[in-house]
C-alpha cells in the first residue's frame, strides 16, 4: 500500500510530504524523507513484550501486570519523577500531566536538556517569532546560530530557507544570504556567506557586541570579540539591518553553552533591536519531533512548559530546582517513569546512577540505553507509524500524525490511561 | 523565646523538606506546624525534635535554631517579617525568600536562591552560597529590592540577578554573570568573577578581585579614587551595559 502526505515523526521539522510504501506491518520504502526519516520508518528492532528485571536477568510479563506494577510504584513514591514525553503525541502528554497532578509528582520533558533555556528567555523578554512558511516566502537573510541543520534537521534548508523558493524570494539560492555563527566549521558553515567562528563560550559577548553595533555604539567594541573581528561584526550587523526580512534560527550550541538562557535572551533582544530597522524573527531549532507539543500541552494544563512540580498539589516551576537533571543529581526522586525518551543516553553519569538505584519504568517501543537502567519496560506503538496523534512543529504549528498500519502494540495513550485509572481509583478524584 | 528544631533521622534523607512555615511569627501560636516532605504533608514533630525555651509576645522575640541534617530543608524564613533564625549547619534552597525584616544566620553553606526577592532584613551566610544568590524568581523583572545579604565565602553563577535595591556583599568569588540584569542597588564582590553585569541598566557593582572576560559592551571612564567603607580605593570605572541602556556602573579595583 502506498500512502502519500505522511508526517515524519523524527525531528521538529515534521515534514509532511513523505510517501511511504507499506506491506502488512512493514514499511518497505520512504520517498522524500531524509536519511533520518528513512531509518525511523524502516528500522524495526522493537521490544516484543513488557519485560521486568529480576536481579541480573529479565522476564517477560503481561501488559496488565506491567501496568499494575507501574501504578503501585508511583503510588508508593514520595517524590516520583515523570520524564520524557517529547517522542509521543499530545494526547498521551495530556494524560501524563494529569497523572503527575494526581500523584504529586514532578513532570518534565526533554526541553530540560535542549531548549529549556530558550523558553526561560522567552518568559523574560518574549518571542518575536513566526511560522516557517513566513520564513520560506519572505526571508532574504537567514542566520543559523549554534545550529547545524544539514546534519540535525536535513530538510530544513531545502523546505524553508536556503534552497526553498518563496513567494517573495523567487531565486532563493541566489537571493538569500546565509550567516552562520558557531564554535567550529560545520557542513552548514561551509555554505554560509558569512561564518562567524566564535570561541567556545563567547556567544553572549558576540551577541552583546552586535546589539551595541545595531544601537550605533560600534566605536566602543574592541578589535576582537571572542575571536570574531569587529569588522566582521559590523558587516554582519549591516547585512541584518539591510535585510528585507531576516530570520535567526538557533540550536543547542547557544542554549546549552556558557550563559545558557542569557544567551537566548541576548539573541531575542538583538532581534528586537533589528526590528527598529527591518523585520526580523528568531526561532529555536527544536530537536525531538514533538518536544514543542510537550511544552504546549504542559502549559495548557499547568501553566508551565516543563519542570513542573506538583508535590504540593499546585504547579510549581523553577528550572535548576525542578528540572530532571537537578532532581536526579541530588538524588531526590524515589521512582521514575520515563516515557518516549532515552535519558540514559543523554544524562550525566550521576543522574543515570540514581535512575538505576530507584524503581525506573520505561515506556518506549525500543530497547535503548535507559532500558539497562530500568526495572521494567513496556513496549508501545510508534506515533506516526502504527499509532496516531497530534504533534507540534518547531514553529508551533499543530500537525496530526497518521497511523500507517495497525499493529499489535498498544499506544502510549492506552497504557498511560490504564495507569491513570488505577491511580485515580486509589487516590480518589 | 528560643525554639530549637533538631532533625530526626529519615528513611529517605535526600527527599527535600519544604518548610516555609518555619518562621518566627508562626511559633507564637505553638509548634502545631506542618511541612512537606516530598508530596506528603508532615507535622513538625514527625521530622524534628522540638524544644521551646521561654515565652514571647511578638515575633521579634522569637529565635529559631535549626540543627542537624538541614541541607535539604527548603524555604526556611520565607516571608519572615521579624525575629531571628540561626542555622547551625547547611541550609537548602530558597532560604529567606521574600523576607522583609529580621535576621537569618547560616553557619554552613546555603543552597541556591538564598534571599530570593528579599525586601528587607539581613541574611549572613558564613559559608558559600549556591547559584542565584540574591536573585529573582523565574520571569520576574525585579530581584532583591531591599535589605542586606552577606556571604563570607563564595557565591555561584547569576548572583544578584535582577538586583533592584539593597546591598549584596560576597567576600569570596562570585561565579559567571554576577549582577546580570542589574537595575538598582549595590553588589560588592571582594574576590573574582566572570562576565559581571551583562545587560545591566542601572545600579553599581564593585569587584575587588579579577574580572574574567569583561564584556565588550562596557565603556571605560578611567581610574578614580572611590570612597568605600571610609577608605579611598582606586577603581577603574566602566559605564554599561551599552548593549542595553548603558546606565549602570561597574568598578574594578586597580
Amino acid at each position: 500500500m502506498r500512502i502519500e502526505d505522511v508526517i515524519c515523526p523524527f525531528c521538529g521539522c515534521l515534514c509532511d510530504d513523505l510517501v511511504v510504501e507499506v506491506q502488512g506491518t512493514t514499511v518497505v520504502s520512504v520517498e522524500n524523507g531524509c536519511t533520518l526519516a528513512h531509518e525511523k520508518f524502516t528500522g524495526d528492532n522493537r521490544l516484543q513484550a513488557p519485560i521486568k528485571r529480576d536481579g541480573r536477568t529479565w522476564h517477560p510479563v503481561s501488559y496488565d501486570e506491567a501496568i499494575e506494577t507501574t501504578a503501585q510504584i508511583l503510588l508508593e513514591a514520595d517524590r516520583p519523577l515523570l520524564y520524557g514525553w517529547s517522542g509521543t503525541n499530545g494526547e498521551a502528554q495530556s494524560i501524563g500531566v494529569h497523572l503527575a497532578e494526581l500523584l504529586g509528582a514532578v513532570i518534565d520533558n526533554t526541553s530540560t536538556v535542549c531548549h529549556g533555556p530558550s523558553i526561560m528567555a522567552i518568559q523574560e523578554v518574549g518571542h518575536p517569532g513566526c511560522t516557517l512558511g513566513q520564513v520560506k516566502n519572505r526571508a532574504d537573510v537567514i542566520v543559523y546560530w549554534g545550529a547545524n541543520p544539514i546534519e540535525a534537521h536535513p530538510r530544513h534548508m531545502s523546505r524553508y530557507t536556503t534552497y526553498a523558493d518563496g513567494f517573495f524570494v523567487k531565486g532563493a539560492f541566489l537571493e538569500r544570504k546565509v550567516i552562520v555563527a558557531d564554535v567550529r566549521e560545520t557542513e552548514t558553515s561551509n555554505i554560509a556567506d558569512e561564518f562567524m567562528h566564535i570561541e567556545p563560550g563567547g556567544d553572549y559577548a558576540v551577541l552583546s557586541a552586535l546589539r551595541a553595533i545595531v544601537r550605533g555604539k560600534a566605536d566602543i567594541i574592541p578589535s576582537y570579540v571572542s575571536g570574531v573581528a569587529r569588522e566582521q561584526l559590523v558587516r554582519v550587523a549591516e547585512m541584518c539591518m539591510n535585510a528585507k526580512f531576516g530570520a535567526i534560527f538557533f540550536g543547542l550550541g547557544l542554549t546549552m553553552s556558557r550563559g545558557k538562557y542569557k544567551n537566548i535572551r541576548n539573541a531575542v533582544e538583538l532581534t528586537e533591536e533589528l526590528n527598529r530597522f527591518t523585520k526580523f524573527t528568531i526561532s529555536p531549532m527544536r530537536g525531538h519531533w514533538n518536544v514543542y507539543g510537550s511544552n504546549e500541552v504542559f502549559t495548557w494544563i499547568s501553566g508551565y512548559p516543563f519542570a513542573v512540580d506538583f508535590a504540593r498539589g499546585i504547579a510549581f516551576y523553577n528550572p535548576g530546582e525542578t528540572t530532571s537533571i537537578d532532581i536526579l543529581r541530588r538524588g531526590e526522586c524515589d521512582a521514575c517513569l520515563v516515557v518516549a525518551s532515552d535519558p540514559g543516553a543523554h544524562f550525566p553519569k550521576q543522574c543515570c546512577r540514581h535512575l538505576a538505584e530507584i524503581p525506573t519504568i520505561l515506556i518506549d517501543p525500543h530497547v535503548n540505553v535507559t532500558t539497562h537502567l530500568s526495572h521494567l519496560q513496556i513496549p508501545v506503538a510508534v506515533t506516526g507509524i502504527d499509532s496516531e496523534g497530534t504533534a507540534y512543529r518547531m514553529d508551533g504549528v499543530p500537525i496530526r500524525t497518521r497511523m500507517l498500519y495497525k499493529s499489535r502494540y498498544p499506544s502510549d495513550r492506552e497504557i498511560l490511561e490504564k495507569i491513570y485509572q488505577i491511580v485515580l481509583k486509589e487516590k480518589g478524584p | 523565646m528560643k525554639v530549637i528544631l533538631e532533625t530526626k533521622p529519615r528513611k529517605k534523607p535526600r527527599i527535600p523538606i519544604e518548610a516555609e512555615t518555619i518562621i518566627p511569627q508562626n511559633f507564637l501560636r505553638g509548634t502545631d506546624i506542618t511541612v512537606f516532605e516530598g508530596n506528603k504533608e508532615r507535622v513538625l514533630d514527625d521530622l524534628f525534635y522540638i524544644s521551646v525555651e521561654g515565652p514571647a509576645v511578638s515575633p521579634d522575640q522569637v529565635e529559631i535554631i535549626l540543627r542537624g541534617d538541614t541541607g535539604m530543608i527548603k524555604r526556611v524564613g520565607e516571608y519572615m517579617n521579624a525575629g531571628r533564625i540561626v542555622v547551625e549547619g547547611d541550609i537548602g534552597m530558597h532560604c529567606g525568600n521574600f523576607m522583609s525584616a529580621g535576621e537569618i544566620v547560616i553557619q554552613g553553606n546555603a543552597d541556591s536562591w538564598l534571599g530570593r526577592e528579599m525586601r528587607g532584613g539581613k541574611i549572613t551566610c558564613l559559608g558559600n552560597a549556591g547559584h542565584y544568590c540574591a536573585a529573582g524568581y523565574r520571569g520576574e523583572k525585579r530581584g532583591v529590592r531591599g535589605g542586606r545579604i552577606e556571604v563570607m565565602g563564595n557565591a555561584g553563577d547569576f548572583t544578584a540577578e535582577y538586583l533592584s535595591g539593597g546591598e549584596v556583599r560576597i567576600h569570596g568569588n562570585a561565579g559567571d554573570l554576577a549582577g546580570v540584569e542589574l537595575r538598582e542597588g549595590t553588589l560588592v564582590i571582594e574576590g573574582s568573577c566572570s562576565r559581571p553585569c551583562g545587560n545591566m541598566t542601572g545600579g553599581t557593582c564593585m569587584v575587588f578581585g579579577k574580572i574574567n572576560d569583561l564584556l565588550p559592551t562596557f565603556k571605560s571612564l578611567g581610574i578614580k579614587e572611590v570612597d568605600f567603607e571610609g577608605k579611598k580605593v582606586r577603581m577603574e570605572i566602566f559605564r554599561g551595559d551599552v548593549a542595553n541602556r548603558g546606565k549602570g556602573t561597574l568598578m574594578r579595583a586597580v
